[in-house]
């Protein structure tokens, strides 16, 4: 487990005085079930500038949308419980703010997309309305209808007039997905979360979005944290990954160094996990055994049950997130073998 | 949705048909009739009953009955009352109207409350609060109608409070307008409680498991993501979905009251249409219990319809299909 007193693992240049957009600090949550207290989070620290975009990497229930979704403080509380931490935004910790202070600070610095547009629309109320809406709440001297078309054009909604007074269910999946996005943007957010905003899209659709949210962020000085379980899509979008696995970090690394040479045996799985386009064709390995639930999780390596390469100390010795390269961060005591 | 309206007018013919029939047939197939009661009396000559069964076509078979019926019905005659010696239609005409008085100021107590509670308790779920209102709506939900209609007799008849039955007083004639209002609406009191009772605690039940549900549902997620106040989250985004399994519920509840009234109208002697068929079925009186079985039926099929009708107009999911 890492200690709050170890510096966030950042790229940032400088530790100047303007605090970083985002820094999170030894985030530890737990989900109350029966009494007990089950970790979800346990001990994550990443740090996100401006500008920067970020992928949070991990399979399903390794706590990475629990992350995420704390930015905001979304996660409802009960049976969410922060056991400690701290989410910087600007310099002032979102797990201390006041319910006002809270409600400037989502969608106002910080704006959501989520994996099933589908149902994280309002079925009952309009599109357009839903849109006009973030606008009234952010940026009221622009909640017109001009600015909503405005955005419509900008997430590649075409004909947006004719879209605007649509209900959620009269629109496709992809067209679902940016209304979501042009809500999110209404409010001009400074960072962006996307999670798993393309899981639940067809894939030439998923092509789309990612394409669309390349180009918004070179359109737009805003900065993304991208969750996803697909590393595919990771080298298109982030300029750092961090790798999630049983609600810790376990490998954190700019793009290009971690997808040429990944040093911790579960990102090297994951990896093997993905289809290839180029060299021969085998099979896909997939990684033994499942994610660890919440509460069972093994004793000192979290990884070791699954790892090919475990030694009989993995299951007694707990791991440190260090530094083995410039910005290259590991979870692994045998990283170089 | 006039193609709509229309199609579903259109259903009722069929369904008021099968109706009528099964109700023709079935009282025939019971024994006796009006007549049987004064067979008894030796004052009586068999000829006499004879022409009196014929008079009121009682020695005809069913089915021939039914299509006198039925061609008297499609001319808007719904009959005659050989007990009260009038047109069905008249005598039900003033019955539907206290039932429905009944009716209308129980589902609007019933709802009032019901709604607001259920919303609360779901906002302020397993606070002392919600675990009080589930007690009181477990015990709404298993007290019988019938007990609790004779409790309120009891209640009236001790404390004086209230009357003891009846839907007018004795001297109702002779009151001014307004006082003849104050009459009704104090004669109203006790059914209406009696009746809301127990609604009460179904809606309640419902609207706090349907918010509940829809409190989890991500779109409740991103109204929050929005930087919504958490009141604007829950009556403007929750509460409009959570309202729709409501507005189904709400024509059965319909439905639901005119059975409820069945038994709160005769056990607290209101003269509603339920007491008025629970008479004119002991009483053998055909053509006007078959004219207030339709008259229920065409009041359960448009209580549907009207909530259907605020179903598409609450959900534009439903309203394009």
């Amino acid at each position: 487990m890492s200690s709050a007193s170890s510096p966030a693992p950042s790229n940032a240049t400088s530790a100047d005085a303007t605090p970083p957009l985002l820094d999170i600090r030894d985030l530890r949550l737990d989900f109350m079930k029966d009494g007990r207290a089950l970790r979800a989070v346990d001990g994550v620290s990443l740090r996100l500038g401006a500008g920067e975009a970020l992928c949070l990497v991990g399979e399903s229930g390794c706590g990475k949308s629990v992350t995420a979704l704390s930015i905001a403080r979304l996660v409802p509380s009960p049976p969410a419980r922060y056991a400690g931490g701290e989410i910087r935004v600007n310099g002032s910790d979102v797990l201390k703010m006041s319910p006002r202070e809270l409600r400037a600070i989502r969608g106002g610095v910080v704006s959501y997309i989520f994996q099933e547009p589908g149902s994280s629309l309002n079925p009952v109320f309009r599109v357009g309305a839903q849109i006009l809406e973030s606008l009234k709440l952010h940026r009221p001297e622009a909640a017109n209808e001009e600015e909503v078309l405005r955005l419509l054009r900008l997430v590649g909604i075409p004909a947006p007039e004719s879209r605007l007074r649509d209900y959620p269910h009269q629109l496709s999946g992809g067209m679902q997905q940016r209304i979501m996005i042009a809500m999110a943007l209404a409010s001009h957010p400074r960072l962006l979360v996307a999670d798993e905003p393309t899981t639940a899209l067809d894939v030439t659709i998923q092509a789309q979005i990612i394409e669309l949210l390349r180009e918004l962020r070179r359109q737009i000085q805003m900065s993304l944290l991208l969750i996803t379980h697909n590393l595919g899509i990771v080298g298109d979008l982030a300029d750092r990954v961090a790798v999630m696995y049983a609600g810790q970090i376990v490998e954190l690394a700019p793009s290009h160094t971690l997808l040429s040479r990944p040093l911790h045996p579960y990102t090297r799985a994951l990896m093997n996990s993905v289809p290839k386009l180029k060299g021969q064709v085998g099979r896909l390995s997939a990684i033994p055994g499942n994610v660890p639930n919440l509460g069972s999780f093994p004793e000192g390596c979290r990884f070791h049950p699954r790892c090919p390469q475990a030694r009989p100390d993995c299951s007694t010795q707990s791991t440190q997130l260090l530094e083995v390269e410039p910005s290259h961060w590991v979870r692994c005591p045998y990283w170089s073998t | 949705m006039w193609t709509f309206t229309v199609k579903r007018l259109l259903h009722l013919i069929p369904i008021l048909l099968g109706v009528s029939l099964l109700t023709f047939l079935l009282m025939s197939l019971t024994p006796g009739d009006y007549f049987t009661e004064l067979a008894q009396n030796p004052q009586i000559s068999p000829q006499k009953l004879a022409e009196l069964r014929a008079k009121a076509h009682l020695d005809r078979p069913w089915y021939v009955r039914y299509g006198y019926w039925l061609s008297n019905a499609v001319r808007l005659d719904f009959g005659y009352s050989i007990a009260y010696k009038i047109q069905a239609s008249e005598l039900i005409f003033s019955r539907l109207w206290n039932t429905f008085l009944l009716s209308l100021s129980a589902s609007v107590l019933a709802w009032s409350i019901a709604v607001p509670l259920g919303i609360w308790a779901a906002v302020h779920k397993d606070s002392v609060a919600d675990r009080a209102c589930s007690l009181i709506a477990f015990a709404g939900l298993s007290i019988p109608e019938v007990l609790l209609a004779l409790l309120a007799l009891m209640f009236a008849a001790s404390t004086h409070w209230f009357p003891v039955g009846g839907a007018q007083g004795a001297t109702f004639d002779l009151l001014t307008p307004w006082e003849q209002f104050c009459d009704r609406a104090h004669h109203l009191v006790l059914p209406t409680l009696v009746l809301a009772a127990s609604e009460l605690a179904g809606i309640m039940r419902q609207m706090r498991s349907n918010l509940l549900d829809t409190l989890r549902a991500e779109f409740v997620t991103t109204a929050r993501a929005k930087g919504l106040p958490e009141g604007w989250v829950i009556y403007k985004h929750a509460v409009r979905n959570a309202i729709n399994p409501l507005l189904t519920m709400f024509g059965y509840s319909l439905a639901g009251l005119l059975s409820g009234a069945f038994i709160v109208e005769n056990v607290m002697s209101w003269p509603g249409l339920g007491r008025l068929t629970m008479e004119s079925l002991s009483k053998k009186d055909h053509e006007l219990v078959v004219a207030s079985v339709v008259m229920a039926t065409a009041l359960l099929v448009i209580g549907n319809f009207v909530a259907d009708l605020l179903l598409a107009w609450s959900d534009p999911r439903i309203r394009l299909k």
